[in-house]
């Protein structure tokens, strides 16, 4: 245990010299998932291991140069390409990354406990985004990559199409009544509230649960159908995890369509959304991903009796 | 030894705690039943989830009746020691080789690869020796986590893990009119088990003596492998993977009633349907309205009553 404190004391000597060593004025403060750090501005060699980073940082037109081995989001096909395998989502290669030898490495999510590990091949930091304000930290998140590449002219509009797709939504739910956010996986499900990863739903699109005292986990609660009966909800936000993570499992209307899901106003009048589940699950918050989630929303709301 | 306790009785009283389990598991539920769809809630939802939850129970301990009698080893149950993990397997090469299959076939799957893996324990098992009985569950113990090793191996590759957790955490969450009737199997596997009985009980005297008495052992070892398999295929296909009702409940009863497989059978099944029952009925209610998973309810119960067996047994060595 000693090893580690006088590692990262040394690393953040190192850290200091360099910042020392170039122009500070090349250094930029962004804020991260563990506060605001202090980078050179510009790295040439990349390595991220988070989708919703790369999602944005593609966004901006920004190559990378190392990802994970799976992208899940078939629009970030043409990143896999120009880039090297650095691991997977869950797991670094360090030797491949530091083959890479990046200038910075990116994690967040999934990938955020790695961030020790590769902390030891080059500076990295966390940009995890957390689920109950979402789209506050996508917007974060895209102005602190544009400040961080030095691409604010590509920034601005990926903003100004972020808070378009936000009010849209937010138009297209206002005074449509109360929602239900529901995950499939495969024949059972669980129900995400105001505090969960899918908190951004309520929090900050506005529109009301058909649950307000749903637990804060995370990860969702386990309910029976009984329980969706129950809440009544007047529209059910659906993610199936299972077309999410790319298994051709049971889908998410199998799953509700029974006879207890049946006799809800939501079933009955046919305001069920079916989210675009691996841009929801996987590449939650960034740039494009989160603009598809929103587009499906407001087209929800929008298309329904 | 141990005399064997007049069964009778406890057979009567186990029937009427089975009938107020299910009573309370009728009334349990985030539904309410005073409403206009009372009696459909009652049909669609709370009928089926009792009875998934006493013929899941019922099918599992007896399962572990017949595999221990396999085994010759009162320590070993299906679901911990290969047959649950070999039935995940078999789910998850279906779920990767032919996604949209219909349940019938995955448990097919299932009950198949159960089977197999059932097989190849019980093969192992026998080269242990006899004279040290905890090998056996022991042994069993690092099988089962061989092969759930295996399978998280494989759900790791293909992306699917968190998707396996659907069947390596048993929960009756989802059960409802529609989702559980292969369930019912088990009611026939449990005839089954009744009528062949008397050739388990001999089957349990081994090899030797059971040949001796004109029992032809072969056959009858298969036929209980297909018992075993079957009721883990469908069992973990339908509900999840559900520990150590298949140990304790045969363990406790064959020391209190004895060996015989017929005397022994229905307060057996009765004892598993009602410990599954009992825990699915906590499951809904430890964090109301939300679901506990039964299978972790009964990780807690299994384990607090699985050190009981292992304490209690010198007693009566």
């Amino acid at each position: 245990m000693t090893l580690f404190p006088r590692a990262s004391t040394m690393l953040a000597f190192a850290c200091a010299a360099a910042l020392l060593a170039c122009a500070p004025a090349r250094a930029v403060t962004i804020d991260t998932a563990t506060g605001p750090a202090e980078i050179d501005t510009r790295p040439d060699t990349v390595a991220v291991y988070d989708i919703a980073a790369i999602d944005t940082i593609h966004a901006l037109g920004v190559p990378i140069a190392g990802v994970p081995d799976k992208l899940y989001l078939p629009q970030l096909g043409d990143v896999a390409g120009g880039a090297v395998v650095v691991g997977t989502l869950f797991e670094p290669d360090l030797e491949a990354l530091n083959a890479l030898a990046p200038d910075l490495v990116i994690v967040g999510g999934r990938s955020s406990r790695q961030a020790g590990e590769t902390a030891r091949v080059a500076p990295t930091i966390d940009m995890t985004i957390d689920g109950t304000h979402l789209l506050a930290e996508a917007r974060a998140r895209i102005e602190a990559y544009g400040a961080l590449f030095g691409r604010e002219d590509a920034a601005a509009p990926l903003l100004a199409t972020l808070d378009a797709d936000i009010a849209a939504a937010r138009d297209a739910a206002d005074g449509r009544g109360t929602a239900l956010v529901v995950m499939t996986n495969g024949p059972k499900i669980s129900v995400y509230g105001p505090g969960s990863r899918f908190g951004w739903i309520h929090n900050e699109l506005a529109i009301p649960a058909a649950v307000d005292d749903l637990d804060a986990g995370i990860h969702g609660d386990a309910v029976s159908f009984e329980f969706i009966a129950e809440a009544d909800p007047d529209w059910l936000i659906v993610i199936d995890r299972a077309a999410a993570i790319g298994s051709g499992e049971q889908n998410a209307t199998q799953t509700l369509d029974n006879a207890l899901v049946a006799g809800t106003t939501a079933w009955t009048k046919g305001q069920v959304i079916h989210l675009p589940a691996a841009d929801l699950y996987i590449g939650a918050g960034g740039a494009s991903a989160t603009a598809r989630v929103l587009e499906a929303i407001a087209e929800g709301f929008a298309t329904a009796q | 030894m141990t005399t064997p306790r007049p069964i009778r009785g406890d057979l009567v009283a186990a029937a009427v705690l089975l009938v107020v389990l299910a009573l309370v598991s009728v009334l349990v539920g985030v539904g309410r039943l005073s409403g206009a769809d009372g009696v459909e809630l009652v049909l669609v939802s709370r009928l089926p989830r009792t009875a998934a939850a006493l013929l899941t129970g019922a099918g599992l301990a007896i399962a572990g009746l017949i595999m221990q009698t396999l085994a010759r080893n009162r320590f070993v149950d299906p679901m911990i020691s290969g047959s649950g993990e070999s039935a995940g397997l078999g789910i998850l090469a279906m779920t990767i080789l032919a996604p949209g299959a219909s349940i019938a076939l995955k448990t097919l799957a299932a009950s198949g690869a159960a089977f197999v893996g059932t097989a190849l324990f019980l093969v192992l098992a026998r080269r242990l020796p006899p004279t040290e009985p905890y090998l056996v569950p022991l042994f069993a113990i690092v099988y089962g986590g061989v092969v759930g090793a295996l399978t998280t191996a494989v759900a790791w590759e293909a992306d699917l893990l968190q998707y396996l957790s659907i069947w390596t955490n048993g929960e009756f969450s989802a059960v409802m009119q529609g989702r559980y009737e292969l369930l019912w199997v088990i009611s026939a596997l449990v005839a089954v088990a009744w009528w062949v009985a008397d050739r388990l009980t001999i089957l349990a005297l081994g090899r030797d003596t059971a040949v001796g008495l004109g029992l032809n052992y072969t056959v009858m070892q298969q036929a209980g492998l297909a018992i075993v398999a079957t009721i883990a295929g469908v069992s973990v296909a339908t509900v999840g993977l559900i520990p150590f009702v298949g140990l304790v409940v045969p363990a406790l009863a064959v020391r209190r009633y004895g060996e015989d497989v017929r005397a022994v059978l229905p307060i057996i099944a009765a004892g598993g349907a009602g410990l599954v029952l009992s825990c699915d009925i906590v499951a809904r209610l430890l964090r109301f309205p939300y679901e506990v998973p039964v299978g972790t309810v009964l990780g807690v119960v299994g384990t607090a009553a699985f050190i009981a067996v292992l304490l209690a047994r010198p007693r009566h060595a």
